[in-house]
């Protein structure tokens, strides 16, 4: 049946929804052709000599109009049978009068009709009205339904006994048992469940909450064993007693793993930075242990031989007067190398206390140290702008003292020395800070050498130096999370480069 | 050993003992030096225990700590003394190689009056010494009960 043909009055039919209400012209149409058969039926009836049956089958059209057509037909079946009954069966037979006496008659027909016709009218519209509530209902039966199907989660509903009475396909997917197999088996044992807590103990909990949260171990139908993380809510029915439990699980055996591989991680992590920690305690007690017991013996060396110089002098020669002078020099240059060390692994120990601040007055500072120390040198200066940055103000400090004595120190031999200071920032973005000077510079080949402890690329006459002042440099910038290099020529100057993290607004 | 001390040396290596009396003879300050070797003969002589027990009832004018000694360390020493009435007011000089902060920092919370390290060089040892001795056992005042050389 095309929905176009809807009654008027039942404009709210769905769409799907079939009705067997005919088109109203379909309707008079069945009304004449039913009046018509019935009184056909009826002449028929007559002609073979049975009586009355005519009143009846005209009721009979007239209910069939009013069921199938409504209450138009119903009229127009009611008015064409009363002409029939009068013009076909009432005396005198044959013409449209009605004698007086059988007025009663065609009353009593009339509302015999009538209340027929409304009978079925009315019980048409419950009918309808029943059909239209069931197709409804079925609709959202179906659109809920496949709404459980939507999900990935695994939707399951089970009875008090644990059998399952619905699965979705979620569940379908997941666990690889259908809908037709899982139904009506026992959960547990379908997916062989391992439980975190005695079933007795969960159902417990389950009818006193209400529902139950936690991780269950299960078996796919292949083979597979899964966690998931499952929640189960109890329904009840009006009488307040449990009916069925609903359950929503997710697979987290992904998770899982990832959970145990952190914790294991962790747990290295943990084992390694005790053994740093040990590490750092043993570095510590080693550099307290140089600064006391090595200082001592050295410092008895220095004493001694100076009191034997001052009490034997006059019985020394010049040689052993010299040799004298060689150990008295040797002590010394290892208490500064001792000191050097000492301080160079203070800067691996001690906190750094980051602040923000002008990296260009820590230079301006420094500059007019060093300048002070070298007053009888011919300097040109050339100091541009520095940015802001984030960390230890004294670290920063000796990194610059550092960089600053050396360029100092290594443009000893020239008439006219040039010492620029200024930043670049070519490392990502980073600002890169360098000092740069035209002194005897040193061999690319030995780059590698330069930020070692103890390394020096130039002989001890020629530039004095423990050796420890660059190390000290790049422990300082790698403690900021920088980078350090340096770009040099025999004799062609050097530029030392080192880069901060650009202050972030974090 | 004479029990007429005005500086009381604590210094477990004899060496060191040696150069510091050197360094203090200049001033001929060593005859008024004991020395004790460790923290617990510093402690005997301040409290009149053992060998002391008989000394003069008098506190050394200044107490040269060494901090690293074998059975009583200097920072146990001074815990020992800072908080005793008749010996707190004693002026201690920390006299040691370590130049470690925590050591420095130690030292100064226990009530220290100075802390020197030991120079390597023996020119600088012996004026760090001199200076000190001067000051301490010549310049300066002692607290009351203290010995001091007339």
């Amino acid at each position: 049946m095309n929905p176009s043909g809807i009654n008027a009055n039942e404009s709210v039919v769905r769409p799907s929804q079939v009705s067997t209400r005919l088109t109203q012209l379909q309707g008079y149409g069945l009304a004449i052709v039913s009046v018509g058969v019935a009184l056909g039926a009826s002449l028929l009836l007559e002609h073979f000599h049975f009586r009355a049956a005519a009143g009846q089958l005209l009721t009979l059209a007239i209910a069939i109009s009013a069921w199938y057509g409504g209450r138009g037909p119903a009229v127009l079946s009611l008015i064409l049978s009363c002409v029939a009954m009068n013009y076909f069966f009432i005396e005198p037979l044959h013409t449209f009068r009605i004698a007086t006496s059988d007025l009663p008659y065609f009353m009593i027909f009339t509302s015999f009709a009538v209340l027929v016709s409304w009978f079925s009218t009315v019980r048409r519209r419950v009918e309808q009205d029943l059909r239209q509530a069931r197709d409804n209902l079925k609709v959202e039966v179906e659109e809920r339904s496949s709404l459980l199907d939507l999900t990935h989660d695994s939707i399951s509903v089970r009875n008090m006994d644990f059998i399952l009475t619905y699965w979705n396909r979620g569940a379908e997917e997941f666990y690889g048992w259908s809908q037709k197999e899982a139904v009506g088996k026992r959960s547990e044992e379908l997916l062989r469940t391992i439980f975190p807590q005695p079933v007795e103990q969960l159902r417990a909990e389950l009818l006193e909450k209400d529902q139950w949260e936690g991780e269950l171990t299960r078996t796919k139908a292949d083979g597979t064993q899964v966690v998931v993380s499952s929640r189960w809510s109890l329904r009840r029915d009006r009488q307040d007693s449990p009916v069925a439990i609903l359950e929503t699980s997710n697979d987290i055996t992904a998770r899982k793993r990832w959970e145990e591989e952190i914790q294991g991680l962790n747990q290295e992590l943990a084992k390694r930075s005790i053994a740093l920690e040990a590490s750092n305690k043993e570095l510590e007690a080693f550099a307290y242990s140089i600064s006391h017991d090595l200082r001592a013996p050295l410092r008895h060396m220095v004493g001694f031989a100076e009191l034997l110089r001052k009490n034997a002098t006059a019985s020394l020669n010049e040689k052993s007067q010299r040799y004298l002078t060689m150990i008295l020099e040797a002590a010394n240059r290892m208490g500064n190398l001792i000191d050097d060390l000492l301080a160079f692994s203070q800067i691996s120990r001690a906190e750094a206390h980051k602040s923000v601040l002008d990296l260009g007055q820590v230079v301006q500072e420094v500059v007019a140290e060093v300048r002070q120390d070298a007053k009888q040198r011919n300097i040109t200066w050339k100091i541009d702008p520095l940015p802001a940055c984030y960390g230890d103000r004294s670290m920063l400090r000796l990194a610059f003292v550092n960089l600053i004595s050396n360029a100092v120190k290594f443009t000893r031999t020239r008439p006219q020395a040039e010492i620029e200071i200024g930043c670049t920032d070519q490392d990502r973005g980073d600002p890169v800070m360098f000092v740069r000077d035209n002194g005897v510079g040193f061999d690319m080949k030995y780059s590698n050498k330069l930020f070692g402890v103890f390394q020096r690329l130039h002989p001890q006459e020629a530039f004095e130096g423990t050796g420890i002042g660059l190390a000290t440099v790049q422990r300082i910038v790698h403690r900021h999370d920088g980078r350090i290099w340096a770009e040099s020529t025999v004799d062609g100057g050097a530029t030392f480069y080192f880069s901060l993290p650009k202050i972030t607004r974090s | 050993m004479n029990t007429l001390g005005r500086i009381l040396l604590v210094e477990d290596d004899p060496k060191d003992v040696e150069l510091t009396l050197t360094a203090l003879d200049e001033y001929h300050l060593a005859n008024e030096v004991v020395v004790a070797s460790d923290g617990e003969q510093a402690l005997d002589y301040l409290y009149y225990r053992g060998k002391y027990a008989q000394r003069n009832r008098e506190n050394p004018a200044v107490l040269l700590l060494d901090l690293k000694l074998p059975k009583i360390d200097g920072l146990e020493v001074l815990k020992q003394i800072k908080p005793d009435e008749n010996l707190k007011l004693i002026p201690v000089v920390v006299l040691t190689s370590s130049r470690e902060e925590k050591d420095m920092v130690a030292s100064y919370k226990l009530g220290v009056n100075a802390y020197v390290v030991k120079p390597v060089d023996f020119h600088e040892f012996v004026d760090a010494i001199k200076q000190l001795g001067a000051f301490w056992a010549v310049i300066n005042e002692p607290p009351p009960g203290s010995v001091r050389k007339r």
